[in-house]
């Protein structure tokens, strides 16, 4: 008896993949976004500056009056130029580490640094109030010295026989974490019971981004910059990393070298944004995460669009941020959860992929 | 015929705990192997040692009379490839982007792949056959052709020496002789392959010869039909004839037998 067998065709079971969206496209609709919103974040205030004036005074085609001059080049523009570093800053961040820990639910706090940055910004504001360092508060400088002091000690937790588990770096990340946030928490009941003086950490823990000064925003933006460049050659053995340990250790790649550039690259990032906006989460998470969801799993195609992504989407959360509720200003960490969470729940639920973990 | 790798008095231990015991032997270059022995006899580790993932306990490995612990990573890779018997990829990286990943050991710090990537990445792709399932979700193929993929990512690496563990673990029967077929067609492109194989049945049509570990870590190496007597496989497996379908005793060629 002949059987009649119907052999699926490959192609017809092509996914979108193979029609990936043009990355030279993406960015150039990307970065157009982002100059647009960086000038109607401008617009936007208890005063109203148009448009005109904002674009004729940054081509130098007319000077500005007094008061505008204040508030475009003294408040408004480094505060935009600022939400825009710390977007990227996260984005970037989170997509290294989610790479590295081969989990799209990773974010740039994965390996503990929030709660460091936030014990150090407490001990700073407790120790040295007035003291300031290029433009940069104390709760910034304890800040980031707190961040890389506690990747330094659970990288260090986490290596055993001169290997470093991945496992191990993030029980050890979230464990020295969580006793940190604590410690925070401890710090604020002191606040409260004693009067220390430390209400302006409240908003710090959840985000908050002041108008910073010339001198942070180029020594940031600086340190931005370095880890973006280091990122170019990391993105490529992300992609090799994909495949887990004993496949990238066949091909040539040094795991221990990897992690760690990977580690401090993405710790000076997290660093960078925490000095200049406190602790602001969900970026970190959902622009990487949503990026990946449009333009494939390749690091190298994501690592560009995820940077002006996250830097378009933390300009816009800031401005309504500061004007939503105004003259009161909301975290812009709690409103990026509010934007986000929702995008990224509807998002998810559409797509129904299937991670692997 | 030239020696491509040679194991000798290779001995390896977990611990206190030894895999191989001065194991000693050699493949010659355009051979296909079939490494085979009981479970848990030391053939992954045998084919970790000679990627040069691990280190040997005593002994050593050679390749192409180089020591194999001693090539740079690089080099390794490029001279090297093995195929594990299990990976997860986290993400939805494409077959084509999966293969693209053996060519890491040849690219620069800041340099992505040149022309010569992308024709040993095609040509890898069309010698597994796996062109038209460029496009296609790694995750969502079927276990045969994962394995496909797998190889095709090894043969991108341009390797001296294609190691595959357990290439036809998990796939039905059908799924086995795909993959066996496309063993023999690298045979006959002079690609030099050492495999772990479970199963004995389908060995004979696509490998050259046979490497057997036994319990009492001595080998057995010679041609299938010298390899796969009942004598030898019944005290290696601990497996009485009778009881195992493949075994054919006084017979070079295997053929089909009822139990």
């Amino acid at each position: 008896m002949e059987v009649e067998v119907a052999v699926p065709s490959a192609s017809t079971s092509a996914v979108s993949n193979h029609h990936a969206p043009n990355l030279g496209a993406i960015l150039c609709v990307l970065t157009t976004l982002l100059l647009a919103a960086m000038i109607f974040s401008m617009t936007v205030g208890a005063v109203h500056v148009s448009t005109r004036t904002i674009l004729t005074a940054l081509l130098a085609q007319h000077s500005l009056s007094g008061s505008e001059s204040i508030i475009l080049l003294q408040v408004r523009l480094p505060r935009t130029i600022a939400a825009a570093i710390i977007g990227a800053a996260l984005s970037i961040a989170g997509l290294l580490f989610q790479g590295l820990f081969r989990n799209p639910l990773a974010d740039p706090y994965v390996i503990g640094s929030s709660g460091g940055a936030a014990l150090g910004a407490s001990i700073g504001l407790f120790l040295l109030p007035q003291f300031t360092l290029l433009g940069f508060s104390t709760i910034s400088l304890a800040a980031f010295a707190g961040s890389a002091v506690t990747i330094a000690l659970v990288y260090w937790l986490a290596r055993a026989g001169g290997r470093t588990q991945v496992v191990t770096l993030l029980l050890a990340g979230f464990g020295v974490s969580t006793m940190l946030s604590y410690s925070t928490y401890f710090i604020e009941l002191l606040n409260q019971n004693y009067g220390l003086g430390m209400s302006v950490l409240v908003s710090w823990f959840h985000g908050t981004i002041d108008v910073p000064r010339w001198t942070q925003l180029a020594v940031a933006g600086g340190m931005v910059g370095l880890a973006a460049s280091l990122c170019l050659p990391l993105t490529r053995r992300l992609n090799t990393l994909a495949l887990g340990e004993e496949y990238s250790q066949q091909l040539g790649i040094n795991l221990e070298y990897t992690r760690v550039a990977i580690i401090v690259t993405g710790s000076l990032l997290v660093a960078a944004a925490v000095s200049l906006g406190g602790l602001i989460s969900f970026v970190g998470l959902v622009v990487p995460h949503l990026v990946r969801l449009i333009m494939g799993p390749d690091n190298v195609r994501l690592l560009p669009v995820t940077a002006l992504a996250g830097a378009l989407f933390l300009v816009l959360t800031d401005t309504a941020a500061r004007t939503l509720l105004a003259p009161t200003e909301v975290p812009v960490g709690v409103l990026s959860a509010f934007i986000g969470g929702p995008f990224f729940l509807y998002l998810l639920r559409r797509t129904r992929r299937e991670y692997k973990l | 015929m030239t020696t491509l790798l040679r194991f000798e008095n290779v001995s390896f231990a977990f611990g206190r705990q030894s895999i191989l015991d001065d194991v000693s032997f050699h493949l010659e270059e355009g051979r296909c192997t079939a490494l085979i022995g009981p479970n848990g006899i030391g053939k992954t580790t045998l084919l970790r040692l000679a990627a040069g993932l691990l280190p040997c306990s005593s002994g050593q490995i050679f390749l192409r009379g180089q020591a194999v612990i001693g090539l740079r990573r690089r080099e390794r890779a490029q001279r090297i490839a093995l195929v594990p018997q299990h990976v997860m990829v986290p993400f939805d990286f494409t077959v084509e982007q999966i293969v693209e990943q053996g060519r890491a050991p040849y690219l620069r710090l800041f340099g992505g792949p040149t022309p010569e990537d992308h024709e040993a990445v095609a040509r890898a792709m069309h010698l597994a056959d796996v062109v038209p399932l460029a496009h296609r979700v790694f995750n969502e193929l079927s276990g045969g052709e994962q394995q496909r993929v797998k190889i095709a990512l090894g043969l991108a690496q341009e390797p001296q020496l294609l190691l595959l563990d357990e290439p036809t673990q998990n796939l039905d029967i059908g799924r086995q002789i795909e993959l066996l077929d496309l063993v023999s067609s690298l045979r006959k492109e002079g690609i030099t392959i050492l495999a772990a194989m479970h199963d004995l049945q389908l060995i004979p049509e696509a490998f050259s010869s046979v490497l057997l570990l036994t319990p009492e870590q001595t080998l057995v190496q010679g041609s299938p039909q010298d390899v796969l007597q009942a004598a030898i496989l019944e005290k290696a497996f601990n497996c009485s004839p009778q009881r195992h379908p493949v075994l054919v005793r006084g017979n070079p060629t295997l053929k089909e037998k009822t139990v």
